[in-house]
C-alpha cells in the first residue's frame, strides 16, 4: 500500500507534461493476495491442528477423541522425562552455539585472510554442511564407536586412555555438540566473512593512523560492527538448536538411558513410536513457545547491537 | 496253502498300490488342473505398493521381483526404510485411512495388539478361504503353528509370516577349543566361561549383546525365560521378583563385566561387527544375523550357534520367538493384486529360495526341500542354525512383553531397566521393580 502511495507523485510528476494530472495508480496489492492466503493457510491449519491435539485426548488408532481442555499441559508439568527433555535440550543449546560462534567467528577471521586459492578453501569448508545429517551420523558412529572406531585407535597410538564417547552419560551431550559444531562452524564462518566483507574501511584506516593494535581493533571494532551478523547466526543457529533432532536420532536415539533424550525426540518417541499424538503436540507447542522466546530476544539484541 | 495266502495279500497289497497310485495320479491331476485353471493374470496391469523395512527377507526377495511382475502383470512399488522410518510413514498411512500402501511389514508380537484394535489391518482368511483368490498349492497350513497363532486374532487372519526369528548364541567355536572351555551348560555357568575366555585371551571380548534401550529388551527374554521369569501373570511380578531380579542381575552384570566398552549403545550392528570382525567370543542375538554373520571373511566355519543355556535351578529353555508377517492394510483399495503378491511372495517355492540366502523359512516343508537340506549340510553350522531355529518353531514363547496394547512403551520400560543398571543410574532390584510398576500402569 505504501509502495502505491509512494509512487502515486513520482507518476504525477512523470505524467506532469498536462496531459491527466489527477489519474490514480492502479491498486495491484490483491494480486498478492493468492500466495498470500496460501502461506497463512499453510501456517495457520497445521498449527490450528497441533493446538486443538494438544487439547485432546488423541492417540492413533483410537476411534473417538475427547477435548480434555489442558490436561495434556498439567501432565507435562507432572512429567519427569519433560523436565529432564528440556534440561538437555538447553544444555545442548548452550554448549554447541558458543562453540560455534567462537569457532565459526575465528574461521570466518581466517577465510577472510587467505588469499591464495580462496574458492578453493571456501568450498571445501563449507562441505560438512552440505552434508546430509543421516550421512554424518552414521559416519561418527563408525569413527567414535569405542571398540572398533578410529577415534579410540589414534587415542590408544598416542598411548592415551580409550572413551566411551557417545556411550558414556557424561560424555555423550559435549560430543554430539561437537558433531554439530564441526558441520555447523562453517556455515557461521560464512556468514561473519559476509559481515566482514561489508565493513566500512574508513574505521580502520583511521585506527591504523591512530597506531591502535591489532587486538583493539578487533575488540572495540571489529567486534561490535560484527554484531549484527553474530545475532544473525545466533538466531539460524537458534532455531536449528533447540529442535535438534536427526543427529541424536541416528547416533543415540536419546541415549544412553536419557542422557542425550532432548524435548524434541521425547515427544517424537510420545507421538509416533507411543501414538500418544495429543501430550506430543503439547509438549511441541511449549517447545515452539519457548524458540519463538529465543528468536524475540535475540532480534531485540539484534535491533541493539546494529549500526 | 502259506504260499496261496502270501500270493492273495501280495495280489490284494497290489491292487491297493495300484488304487493308490491310481488315486495319487488323479489328484496330481487334479491339483495341475486346479493350478492351471487358477488365474494369475486376474490383475493384470495393476500397480501395488509395498512399505518395508530393511531386513533380510526383503533384501533377498528383490532380485526375484521381476519374476512376479512376470507370473501375474502385477507392477511392484516396493518402499524400503529403517525400521523405526518404516513405522512412522506406516502410522501416518493407517491412521489417514489412506490408501497409498497396500502392503507391509509388520511384527505382531510388537504392535499386533495395537494395530488389530485400531482395525488397521485387513482380515486375510477370507481371501484364504476364496478359491478363485487363492492358488489351490498355497497350502497355508504348512506355516508353522506358532506362527500362526502369532497373526491369528479374534479368529480374523491379520498377516502371513515372513520368517522366524529369536535370540541364540553365536560362538566362536575355534576360539573355545584353542582355550580349552567348553560351552557353558547353564545360565549360571555363563560368568565362570567369560572369566576363563578373558584369562585365555585379552583382547577379544568375552561376551556381547544389546544395550541399547529401544533394542536390549529382546535379547534379555531368552535368559529371563530361562531364568523362570515370565509376562503372563502380573500378580506376580514381571521383572520385580526373585527370577526377574535375577535374569536382570545376570544380563547386565555379563555385558559391565565381559562386555565391550560403550556396550549400553550396542544393537545388532555393533555386535555383528564385533564377532564378525574376530573380536568377540560370545554373541548373544538374533538368529537373523546367522548369514551376516558367516558372511564375514573367515567367519564361515569357525561361528557356531547354540541357544541360550538353560538356567541351572530352573532347567529351562524357553527362546523367545518373533515373526515378521505380512500384512494388507484395512484401507487399501488393491486388497486383489495385494493377496496376490503375498501367495506369491509366502509360496513355499519363493521360501525354499529365500531360505538359501539365510532367511529362516516359517514354512514346516522347507526342512525337507533337497536344495535346501544340502545347503545346510555344507557346513556344520548351518545344520546347527537350522536346528536352533527349528527349537525356538516348537518350545519358544512368542509373550514377548507383558500382554497390553500399548507394547512399543513396554518395549521401552523393559529397555529402560537394562540401561539404567548398565549407566549406574539405579541398582537391578531398583531398576527392576520401578519397571514392574510402569508396566502394571499401562493396562490401567
Amino acid at each position: 500500500m505504501s509502495a502505491a502511495v509512494e509512487r502515486a507523485p513520482v507518476s504525477a510528476a512523470v505524467a506532469g507534461t498536462g496531459s491527466k494530472p489527477t489519474q490514480k495508480p492502479p491498486q495491484l496489492m490483491w494480486m498478492a493476495a493468492p500466495s498470500l492466503i496460501f502461506v497463512a493457510l499453510m501456517v495457520a491449519v497445521p498449527l490450528g491442528y497441533a493446538i486443538w491435539f494438544s487439547l485432546s485426548d488423541f492417540r492413533m488408532g483410537n476411534a473417538v477423541t475427547k477435548f480434555i481442555g489442558l490436561s495434556n499441559y498439567t501432565r507435562m508439568v507432572a512429567d519427569p522425562l519433560f523436565w529432564n527433555g528440556l534440561k538437555i535440550t538447553v544444555l545442548l543449546y548452550v554448549l554447541a552455539i558458543v562453540l560455534q560462534l567462537v569457532l565459526g567467528l575465528y574461521l570466518g577471521l581466517l577465510m577472510n585472510r587467505v588469499t591464495v586459492l580462496k574458492q578453493l578453501v571456501r568450498t571445501i569448508l563449507i562441505s560438512p554442511f552440505l552434508m546430509p545429517p543421516v550421512v554424518i551420523g552414521m559416519m561418527w558412529i563408525v569413527i567414535l564407536d569405542p571398540s572398533l572406531g578410529a577415534a579410540n585407535y589414534l587415542l590408544e597410538l598416542m598411548h592415551l586412555p580409550p572413551s566411551d564417547w557417545l556411550a558414556s552419560t557424561q560424555l555423550v551431550l559435549p560430543v554430539v555438540a561437537l558433531i554439530d559444531t564441526w558441520q555447523w562452524t562453517p556455515f557461521v564462518a560464512l556468514l561473519v566473512l559476509g559481515g566482514l566483507q561489508t565493513l566500512p574501511t574508513n574505521v580502520y584506516e583511521a585506527a591504523q593512523i591512530d597506531g591502535v593494535s591489532r587486538g583493539k581493533i578487533f575488540l572495540h571494532i571489529t567486534l561490535p560492527l560484527l554484531g549484527p551478523t553474530l545475532v544473525t547466526a545466533a538466531i539460524l543457529r537458534s532455531v536449528d538448536l533447540l529442535r535438534f533432532f536427526d543427529l541424536i536420532y541416528i547416533t543415540t536415539q536419546g541415549g544412553p538411558g536419557n542422557a542425550s533424550r532432548t524435548l524434541n525426540i521425547y515427544s517424537y518417541q510420545r507421538g509416533i513410536e507411543f501414538l500418544d499424538m495429543g501430550y506430543a503436540s503439547a509438549m511441541m507447542l511449549t517447545l515452539t513457545t519457548i524458540i519463538l522466546g529465543f528468536v524475540f530476544v535475540l532480534t531485540n539484541l539484534k535491533k541493539a547491537v546494529s549500526w | 496253502m502259506a504260499a496261496k495266502t502270501w500270493r492273495k495279500k501280495t495280489w490284494r497289497n497290489l491292487h491297493a498300490g495300484v488304487g493308490l497310485a491310481a488315486l495319487a495320479s488323479l489328484s496330481g491331476i487334479a491339483l495341475a488342473q486346479a493350478q492351471e485353471a487358477f488365474n494369475w493374470k486376474q490383475f493384470d496391469g495393476q500397480t501395488i505398493t509395498f512399505l518395508s523395512s530393511n531386513h533380510p527377507w526383503p533384501t533377498a526377495l528383490n532380485e526375484f521381483l521381476p519374476e512376479f511382475t512376470a507370473k501375474t502383470g502385477i507392477k511392484l512399488k516396493f518402499d524400503t526404510y529403517n525400521e523405526e522410518q518404516m513405522r512412522q510413514r506406516l502410522t501416518t498411512v493407517l491412521q489417514t485411512r489412506s490408501s497409498d500402501v497396500d502392503l507391509f511389514m509388520t511384527l505382531p508380537t510388537r504392535e499386533g495388539q495395537q494395530y488389530r484394535a485400531s482395525g488397521w489391518y485387513a482380515d486375510l482368511k477370507p481371501m484364504l478361504d476364496d478359491k478363485k483368490l487363492t492358488a489351490p498349492d498355497y497350502n497355508y497350513g504348512d506355516f508353522s503353528p506358532v506362527l500362526v497363532k502369532l497373526s491369528t486374532m479374534d479368529a480374523q487372519t491379520v498377516g502371513i509370516p515372513l520368517n522366524i526369528e529369536g535370540p541364540v548364541v553365536y560362538y566362536r567355536k575355534d576360539l573355545f577349543e584353542a582355550c580349552n572351555v567348553p560351552f557353558p551348560a547353564t545360565l549360571e555357568d555363563l560368568p565362570a566361561t567369560a572369566e576363563k575366555l578373558k584369562a585365555c585371551k585379552p583382547g577379544i571380548t568375552p561376551f556381547v549383546s544389546r544395550g541399547l534401550k529401544g533394542a536390549a529388551y529382546s535379547t534379555l527374554n531368552p535368559v529371563f525365560f530361562n531364568s523362570g521369569g515370565s509376562y503372563e501373570d502380573p500378580a506376580k511380578g514381571f521383572l520385580c521378583n526373585d527370577n526377574g531380579i535375577k535374569a536382570l542381575d545376570l544380563y547386565t552384570s555379563m555385558l559391565i563385566k565381559y562386555g565391550p566398552p560403550g556396550v549400553s549403545n550396542y544393537t545388532f550392528y555393533q555386535i555383528t561387527e564385533l564377532i564378525g570382525q574376530g573380536r568377540a567370543f560370545m554373541a548373544l542375538e538374533s538368529s537373523n544375523e546367522f548369514g551376516k554373520l558367516t558372511s564375514f571373511e573367515g567367519r564361515q566355519k569357525d561361528i557356531d550357534v547354540k541357544l541360550v543355556p538353560p538356567g541351572r535351578d530352573t532347567g529351562i529353555t524357553k527362546p523367545s520367538v518373533i515373526s515378521w508377517h505380512i500384512a494388507i492394510p484395512a484401507s487399501s483399495q488393491k486388497k486383489g493384486p495385494a493377496w496376490y503378491f503375498i501367495q506369491w511372495a509366502t509360496s513355499a517355492e519363493m521360501e525354499a529360495r529365500l531360505a538359501l540366502k539365510g532367511v529362516a523359512p516359517p514354512r514346516k516343508s522347507i526342512g525337507e526341500d533337497p536344495k535346501f537340506k544340502a545347503w545346510l549340510s555344507e557346513y556344520p553350522n548351518r545344520t546347527n542354525w537350522m536346528g536352533a531355529i527349528l527349537q525356538l518353531g516348537s518350545i519358544g514363547s512368542s509373550f514377548v512383553t507383558p500382554k497390553t496394547t500399548r507394547t512399543p512403551e513396554a518395549v521401552d520400560i523393559l529397555g529402560e531397566s537394562i540401561s539404567r543398571v548398565l549407566t549406574k543410574d539405579a541398582d537391578v532390584k531398583t531398576a527392576a521393580c520401578e519397571a514392574d510398576t510402569k508396566l502394571k500402569a499401562l493396562n490401567q
